[in-house]
């Protein structure tokens, strides 16, 4: 080589280690909070022993992607590492790095160098392993998270010793085991998700312990047993959810403590009794769902006063009791479900008063009474089912002022008297059942102003009258079925607008005529029944009706065509049937006045023969006598009758005429 | 989950707990916040759906002496947490696709921010650890549901009862779920709704029903809703839709009713619709489509009406060499 090129090969490895060093003086500057050279040579220190064990951490990391992370993590200094922050002193006091996607455990971390760390947050990474027990010696921690992870394993025991700990969060691992007696030992604790793992057993009783806690979710668990008592002492608690457990027993009576509770969740379990008498009794219960368990009882009397409930769901249970005692306002109520009990009573409640209550569903329950007209008055309703109680009475005009009602579903209940056709003003309406009531007339022209209509179930009623033309311009509706009442007439050909319909049900009706031809429109229709009616003709050449099976045509009064248990259409046979009827019209046009014909002849006949009769017999009187009067009498009895004829009148003497015509 | 309760299996599952503060006041209010995350110093919010990526921007950007935490100490927020993992894991895979094609130098090129540039390599490998990462959380469907509203804009309120803090999407309106509490249907059509679909549709992988039709929806149409494999029938006539038709609903085999009329759609029509054996009702009638006309399969018996008012050259002339115009 060259001088010249070695010299130009040594500047440019001295220009390139420049490169390197002078950024690590940017990325790196003194640590401000130094005060004198021996502290910060402590620091330096100290720092130094953190930093190794971060950097031993992230070595320990699986992938390039967790290196690459945490590609800001070198020298001896962390402070300014991704996810680290000092205190003023300079150690590390939060090591944050959520949301990462690093990959790898916290088995080698060296927690016993973080004395002062103060939060841990590593959630939503891909951390496996287990949570080490050496994770007690961060003796000052307050907030731990490893939400969100792959951890595995028990829940150490040495978690108890974390006494600072105000939030503990494990959810959402795979661990598994016992959650340990110890944790009552943190009594500062004020949050504790242990929900979304696999964790079994009980709940301990130490938990009575944590009397800070306000939240405690332990959802979604393998926890078994009942709750115990001691969770009474938790008066601070404001959150609490145990839901999707296999705890059982009926809940502790040291429940009604928890005056402060805003939201209970109990639901899928397998809870027996009662309700906590004293629920609400703080008046902050806001979210309350306990269903999809066997409580049994009524509902507590003190949830009648919670004007603050919003969320109120007691589906599946086994509740009794009477709704209709004096249920209150609930202002703030927007959803509640206590369908699927053994509630009975009315609905008297003051309808009025639920502003903000936007789904009510009571269905399966022995509720009875009538649908009160003051249900209009609830204005934010938008979906109601009420289907499956003993409501009797009439379906209230006043639901058409319900603008914002999507859903109304009635069906199984004893409801009569008409649809009001005030049902028009519903335009948001996409479902409507009223299947199996005692409803009659005939179906409202109106309905069809429910444009939006999806599903409408009108079966098991006794409606009359024919289907109105109108239900063909409800255009997006896919269900349709009338089956099971009164409906005669012919079937609207305007029905073949529907271009949506998927099912069509119009069998157990008096429906008469032929299917209409438009009904080869139905390009959607996958399901039809349309047995035990009257109909006759072929059925309309479309896949729902040449795919559907004989049960869904039996029972009519001649329908043909090219679908199973049917007789083919054949040119001869339609054009003969309708030849068949004109000639039958023929027949009864020529039979009739024949019959008639022949039924008067022999009275034509006779008429014409006694008169004959009567001529001959006179033509046959032997010797006619004519009186000197000029009529006729002959015959032997005739003789005998003419004796005392003149003998009566004197022989015709002129005082006895009494006239002459 | 032990037990043999036969309920269980109808469940919905609320977990709203994680989701209260302390703050006091009406549910209503506390559901609000929960969709919001405030920075505690500043006071400002965001919606739920902001990446962290935001929320450090913001943190760092106006308070460079707090860190993150500080601001943001709800990121630990439950569904919070879910969104911001569901939208980032999202957003940053798309930005990973694009950059696995270009060389690491490269991406020097693109950096709109020194503090962007953490994330590139991030998202390079991120899309590796998607594929093996385990499933999504069990609330996928609710979080692809939340993602799809954040997208929308809803100006009469219809998808209000759309409350990501419960544990799965059953009991909202017009969301309908089987029995084991996936969505099967979803019925948003005349719901006077605009905004743009995302790519998280298509995690709704028992969806039947697709009913979006006449609102104001515009953009293209998601690839993703191929992966909808059990969809029967998709109504998205009458919006705004531009872009073409993907390619990618050949593989929607369950597909009986396909509706897209009325839209801005340009492209051609894919001819690997002809394999959709269940077709039979197409409608692609007043948009800007081009090319020809498939006539094989299903596309033999759908009526001209269904391609009309577009600028289709007729059907396709079938001989030894198919061939289309193009467009």
């Amino acid at each position: 080589m060259s001088l010249l090129q070695k010299l130009v090969s040594m500047f440019l490895l001295f220009f390139l280690l420049l490169m390197c060093i002078i950024p690590s003086f940017f990325a790196f500057p003194p640590n401000p909070s130094a005060t004198s050279f021996g502290a910060a040579k402590y620091v330096a220190a100290e720092g130094n022993k953190e930093s190794e064990a971060l950097l031993k951490w992230k070595a320990s990391l699986d992938d390039n992607h967790s290196q690459s992370v945490l590609s800001s993590w070198v020298g001896s200094s962390p402070c300014r590492w991704l996810g680290i922050t000092c205190d003023n002193s300079g150690r590390v006091a939060d090591f944050s790095l959520p949301h990462f996607g690093l990959r790898g455990t916290i088995h080698s971390f060296s927690f016993s160098s973080f004395p002062n760390l103060l939060t841990l947050i590593l959630w939503n990474n891909s951390l496996y392993g287990t949570i080490p027990s050496h994770i007690s010696n961060l003796t000052k921690i307050t907030q731990l998270d490893l939400s969100d992870n792959h951890f595995t394993g028990n829940i150490p025991l040495e978690i108890g010793s974390l006494q600072s700990l105000s939030n503990l969060d494990l959810s959402y691992n795979n661990l598994i085991g016992r959650i340990p007696f110890s944790i009552g030992n943190l009594r500062n604790l004020s949050l504790l998700y242990l929900w979304e793992n696999k964790l079994s057993g009980s709940i301990p009783s130490s938990i009575g312990n944590m009397t800070m806690l306000t939240r405690l979710d332990l959802s979604t668990n393998n926890l078994s047993a009942s709750v115990p008592r001691e969770i009474g002492q938790l008066e601070s608690l404001v959150g609490l959810s145990l839901s999707f457990n296999n705890l059982h027993g009926s809940l502790p009576p040291e429940m009604n403590n928890l005056t402060h509770l805003e939201i209970l969740q109990l639901f899928t379990n397998n809870f027996t009794g009662h309700l906590p008498r004293d629920l609400c009794l703080g008046g902050l219960l806001v979210n309350f769902s306990a269903g999809y368990n066997h409580f049994s009882g009524p509902i507590p009397k003190s949830l009648r006063n919670c004007t603050s409930l919003f969320r109120f769901r007691l589906d599946w249970n086994q509740l009794t009791g009477n709704i209709s005692e004096d249920f209150g306002l609930y202002p703030n109520l927007n959803y509640v479900d206590l369908s699927h009990n053994y509630l009975y009573g009315e609905l008297t409640w003051k309808w009025g008063g639920f502003h903000n209550l936007a789904s009510l569903k009571l269905s399966n329950n022995n509720i009875s009474g009538e649908i009160p007209s003051e249900l209009g008055k609830a204005t934010g309703l938008q979906m109601i089912d009420l289907s499956s109680n003993l409501l009797k009475g009439t379906v209230p005009k006043e639901l058409g002022q319900l603008k914002a009602l999507y859903n109304l579903t009635l069906h199984n209940n004893y409801l009569f008297g008409v649809i009001p056709f005030e049902i028009q003003m519903l335009s948001q309406l996409r479902a409507l059942n009223l299947a199996s009531n005692n409803l009659g007339g005939s179906i409202p022209k109106k309905l069809g102003q429910c444009s939006n209509l999806l599903q409408l179930n009108l079966s098991h009623n006794k409606f009359i009258g024919s289907i109105p033309s109108e239900i063909g311009s409800l255009h997006f509706l896919g269900d349709l079925d009338l089956s099971g009442n009164l409906l005669a007439g012919e079937i609207p050909s305007q029905i073949g607008q529907l271009k949506q319909l998927e099912t069509m049900n119009l069998s157990h009706n008096k429906l008469s005529g032929l299917i209409p031809t438009a009904f080869v429109d139905l390009v959607s229709l996958t399901a039809v029944d349309i047995s035990y009616n009257e109909l006759e003709g072929p059925i309309p050449k479309i896949k729902g009706f040449n795919e559907a099976p004989f049960e869904a045509f039996m029972n009519n009064s001649g329908l043909c065509g090219n679908a199973s248990g049917l007789k083919p259409c054949t040119l001869l046979t339609s054009s003969s049937k309708v030849a068949k009827r004109k000639s039958n019209k023929i027949v009864i046009l020529i039979l009739v006045p024949l019959l008639g014909i022949l039924l008067l002849l022999p009275i034509m006949v006779g008429c014409l023969y006694f008169p004959n009769r009567k001529r001959r017999e006179r033509i046959s009187c032997l010797g006619e006598r004519q009186s000197p009067h000029g009529f006729v009498v002959c015959g032997h009895e005739e003789e005998i009758l003419h004796e005392k004829i003149i003998q009566a009148t004197n022989n015709f003497n002129f005082n006895n005429c009494i006239g002459k015509g | 989950m032990g037990g043999g309760n036969g309920q269980k299996s109808k469940m919905a599952r609320e977990r709203n707990i994680e989701k209260q503060k302390a703050a006091k006041g009406s549910q209503l209010e506390s559901n609000k916040k929960a969709m919001t995350i405030q920075c505690k110093v500043c006071m400002q919010t965001f919606i739920c759906t902001t990446t962290e990526v935001k929320c450090r921007e913001h943190a760092e950007a106006k308070h460079a002496k707090s860190d993150v935490y500080a601001c943001f100490p709800h990121l630990k927020n439950d569904a919070c947490k879910k969104l911001i993992s569901y939208s980032t894991r999202k957003h940053l895979t798309r930005l990973s696709l694009f950059f696995l094609f270009l060389y690491a130098p490269s991406f020097a090129v693109y950096l709109p921010s020194k503090k962007m540039a953490r994330l590139y390599p991030l998202a390079l490998f991120l899309s590796f650890l998607l594929t093996i990462s385990p499933s999504l959380s069990t609330n996928s469907e609710g979080n692809a549901l939340h993602a799809l509203r954040s997208r929308l804009s809803d100006s009469t309120n219809v998808l209000q009862s759309w409350d990501p803090t419960l544990v799965n999407p059953c009991t909202w309106f017009h969301v309908t779920c089987d029995s084991s509490n996936h969505v099967t249907r979803l019925d948003l059509g005349n719901s006077n709704i605009s905004g743009t679909l995302g790519p998280e549709l298509g995690e709704l992988r028992h969806l039947k029903y697709l009913e979006l039709y006449r609102n104001d929806i515009g953009g293209k149409i998601p690839t993703e809703l191929g992966n909808l494999k059990n969809l029967v029938s998709m109504d998205m006539y009458g919006n705004r839709f531009e872009g073409e038709i993907p390619k990618s609903f050949a593989k929607l085999k369950s597909l009986r009713f396909l509706r897209l009329n009325n839209n801005k759609l340009s492209g051609s029509i894919p001819r690997e619709l002809t394999t959709l054996k269940d077709l039979k009702v197409f409608d692609v009638s007043n948009n800007d489509l081009c090319g020809t006309i498939p006539v094989d399969g299903p596309f033999a018996s759908f009526p001209m009406e269904s391609f009309e008012n577009n600028k289709l050259n007729g059907p396709e002339l079938k001989g030894l060499v198919p061939y289309d115009f193009g467009c």
